[in-house]
């Protein structure tokens, strides 16, 4: 891809304030006509900034913006902006719908919008509500509609975070088709397997400034990582295996089912056993782990440390010494507008019992001890938890939960849309809580992440378990395997 | 209601009523200005907190229901439908007045919880249908059982409740005392009040760390009710009588003081103390132009314009934060 053509788009030196903190000091972005170029970056690193200011959302305070004559910029980000209960078509076409003689002509906007998503490969009824869509279609309608307005210039923010492996595979295959048409993409991910997979170009932000740009070839993932971090990362890893123990398992279930979900699972989670559970979106893993915290009446027999248990409610299952740290922090998590310390406590406080008054000078005791053994980075106790940084929630989610001691610590997607950095403090902090003796079952769809961590992995298709896969047998390759259906 | 050990500064930008409170001084002061001692009499003081008694104890508790995101339309019913209890418990069945006045604010709290409560926490069903539907429940027995006739109580305990005083304040003052006194404390010291919080603030979190989302929605509706019915309690002592015709404004004017006192229409965020305030403002604003002679129905208007102006005060909070959780998060993440 190493052509002369002028940039579609030139930022150089851009700078930008936010009251006292000094967001962006000087972040350079060179984009070329038709290609895919990567942003990388931790958080907090200026990269939403910078794609603001380039999309026009923001003004810079200092530094130059070229944009080349008539190049419209679209951003499709993170958070969706279809209308649920809107067609596809009407999505794709709002405010800009076919019109004859002042009314609306249906069949031609629905035409319309159909050719914009033939266009990305998609073939889909227009004529249905967003609301059924895959999340991964969604996120491809979002891309039609930017289209349709006829941007040369498109930016992903974080495409992928909530998407699947098969998912990523098909919004890639669209990505590309659009560059066949001249559009030049800007990618922004954290996870660098796909900024090997789908991009040319990687430029790398740290701390405001871009300290890197160039040719995908010329980089591995490796030197991508110490740039953004700035030093090298030692990644914590479970390879000092646990030893290995006959005591009894924490959680010993069978023949588990729940009607649409899943059917016939046995899962078994020993003291001081990290065990990964793998499979597609669909697969089954959220409703198990939900059916496990008492969300959803299932079949079959749980039996915790060896005593038989039936849970009604999160409130059962918090006494019997179960955690679930959900996937989606700020729908499930936490009460993002109360205070760091109200939301660790939240959980903990369901233990003890009602009619009792808390004691402040206790808390703040306990509070501060979390807050430093997690090192979670807020102003204050009673900081509201939206002033903290998304790595930082998750900590606060994460200790919340640790502060009910459990005895089964299950996690549902417990690094999505976190940086490497605080990926690498949550993963000490299981391993911590493994050495402890809490047995843990993690839900993820990043097969690194189950490599990583666990001491075995269970594979789950269509709600049932199809692999059950040692630390020493499972690859990338197996996993995606069996969680394809293919055994 | 984060750590005590803040800055003024802090307090001054973080409390969602200082708007408000900064107007009533306004008015307060202008008032005081141009009517003088009529104003400021000792006299008008305390008729215009007691006038405001019925009001802020409804308010106290609709705090509540507004902080878990919900509304109770049926507390103005509610207030004329305990005022009939009373009357019928102590004149109908000549029960002893103590006895009477007890057993009414807990009838209130049975109904609040058992009714409202349960509709709205356990069958989830919308608050805005559930009260709206008692609120026109209440008020038709009302109607039938006291075949819209006024009862007359003679009773010196609960004449004492409307008229009668103690170190020179009438009990309807020393009653918005201890209500507020104990809602505040509730809400600030107690893992009730936490729970209330959280379930207004983001209800599936609430639920997923094991906090009972319904019983914590039924015993806020039954503190809705307890707080109705003590209302209507002052109101039947201040009366002399239990009127069927009474309640019909108090519920519109309970919401706006709890939201002009800085409580989030959409829960999770407020208090008592900014309810206080906008009490205290609507109070003072129609003991004020009453003073000047001006009509109920332009003070009628004039609340009108305060419910709408609480509502923008809300909103503009409510862009304000967003602004600022938008701000913090270009500043700190991703």
């Amino acid at each position: 891809m190493q052509q002369a053509a002028a940039p579609v788009l030139r930022a150089e030196g851009v700078h930008k304030r936010f009251g006292g903190v000094h967001a962006l000091r000087g972040a350079d972005l060179v984009v070329l006509p038709g290609e895919i170029h990567a942003l990388v970056g931790e958080n907090g690193s200026g990269k939403s900034t910078l794609l603001k200011i380039v999309g026009g959302q923001l003004l810079p305070d200092d530094g130059r913006l070229d944009i080349a004559e008539g190049n419209r910029i679209a951003t499709v980000s993170q958070e969706t902006s279809l209308v649920p209960d809107l067609s596809i078509a009407e999505n794709i076409l709002l405010g800009r719908q076919v019109r004859r003689r002042g009314v609306i002509d249906w069949r031609a906007t629905r035409r319309l919008a159909a050719r914009r998503l033939e266009r990305l490969g998609l073939d889909l009824d227009v004529a249905q509500p967003v609301r059924r869509l895959r999340p991964d279609q969604a996120q491809m309608v979002e891309i039609a509609r930017a289209l349709s307005a006829d941007a040369r210039i498109l930016i992903l923010d974080e495409p992928t975070s909530s998407l699947t492996d098969d998912e990523v595979a098909s919004l890639f295959a669209s990505v590309r088709r659009v560059r066949e048409d001249g559009v030049a993409t800007i990618f922004v991910s954290h996870r660098l397997n796909e900024v090997f997979a789908l991009c040319e170009t990687v430029t790398t932000l740290r701390d405001g400034r871009t300290v890197g740009s160039g040719p995908v070839d010329e980089t591995t993932p490796d030197d991508l990582v110490e740039l953004m971090v700035g030093r090298l990362l030692d990644r914590p890893s479970a390879a000092a295996a646990r030893r290995e123990t006959s005591a009894e398992p924490v959680l010993r279930a069978r023949g588990l089912g729940l009607p649409g979900a899943f059917d016939g699972v046995d899962l078994d989670v020993g003291p001081g056993e990290i065990v990964g559970l793998a499979g597609l979106v669909g697969a089954g893993r959220t409703e198990l782990l939900e059916s496990l915290f008492g969300l959803h009446r299932l079949q079959g027999r749980i039996e915790l440390a060896g005593a038989p248990v039936v849970h009604r409610s999160p409130a059962d299952a918090i006494r019997a010494g179960v955690a679930l740290v959900p996937a989606d922090r700020k729908r499930d998590g936490l009460v993002l507008g109360r205070s760091v310390r109200e939301n660790l406590l939240m959980a903990a406080q369901s233990r003890l019992r009602r009619l009792r008054v808390p004691s402040a000078a206790r808390e703040r005791v306990v509070v501060g001890g979390v807050i430093e053994r997690l090192r979670i980075r807020a102003h204050s106790q009673g900081s509201a938890v939206t002033t903290l940084s998304g790595g930082n929630q998750q900590k606060v989610l994460l200790g919340k939960w640790l502060q009910t001691g459990p005895k089964l610590l299950m996690l549902d997607e417990p690094t999505r849309g976190v940086d490497v950095g605080a990926k690498g403090e949550i993963y000490k902090l299981l391993l911590d809580a493994r050495r402890h003796g809490i047995g843990i079952l993690v839900s993820s769809s990043e097969a690194p992440e189950l490599l990583t961590l666990c001491d075995r992995i269970v594979v789950m298709f269509r709600g049932r378990v199809c692999a059950n896969l040692t630390r020493d047998e499972a690859t990338e390759s197996e996993i995606a395997r069996f969680a394809g259906g293919h055994a | 209601m984060s750590s005590p050990g803040r800055t003024f500064a802090a307090w001054a930008t973080s409390s969602r009523y200082t708007a408000v409170l900064a107007l009533l001084v306004l008015i307060t002061g202008y008032f005081a200005a141009t009517e003088g001692a009529k104003f400021v009499s000792h006299a008008n003081l305390e008729n215009l907190l007691a006038s405001v008694s019925i009001l802020w104890v409804v308010s106290m508790g609709m705090t509540f229901a507004v902080l878990t995101g919900g509304i109770d339309l049926s507390v103005g019913a509610m207030v004329a439908l305990s005022g009939l209890v009373l009357a019928k418990l102590f004149a109908g069945l000549g029960l002893p007045a103590l006895v009477a006045v007890v057993l009414t604010v807990l009838i209130g709290a049975l109904l609040g919880g058992g009714v409202n409560g349960m509709l709205i926490g356990r069958a989830q069903l919308s608050f805005f249908v559930v009260t709206l539907g008692t609120a026109s429940l209440f008020q038709g027995l009302v109607s039938i059982w006291s075949q819209t006739k006024t009862t007359y109580i003679t009773s010196s305990l609960i004449d004492g409740i409307g008229f009668g005083d103690a170190l020179g304040i009438v009990t309807p003052i020393w009653i918005m005392i201890g209500v507020f006194l104990a809602a505040f404390a509730v809400l600030r010291w107690t893992y009730f009040g936490r729970d209330v919080y959280a379930v207004g603030g983001n209800v599936d979190a609430a639920r997923l760390s094991g906090i009972d989302v319904a019983r914590t929605i039924i015993a806020v509706y039954a503190i809705v009710g307890f707080c109705a019915a003590l209302a209507g309690v002052i109101q039947a002592g201040r009366l002399g009588a239990s009127s069927p015709i009474v309640g019909a404004d108090i519920p519109l004017a309970a919401a706006a003081a709890v939201l002009l006192g800085g409580t989030s229409f959409l829960g999770g965020i407020g208090g008592v103390t900014g309810t206080a305030v906008g009490v205290l403002f609507i109070g003072t604003l129609q003991n004020g132009l009453a003073i000047r002679g001006v009509s109920s129905f332009w003070q009628q208007v004039v609340t009108g314009v305060i419910l709408i102006f609480a509502v923008g005060i809300d909103r503009l909070q409510q862009s304000s934060a967003g602004f600022r959780i938008r701000r913090v998060r270009e500043e700190g993440s991703v």
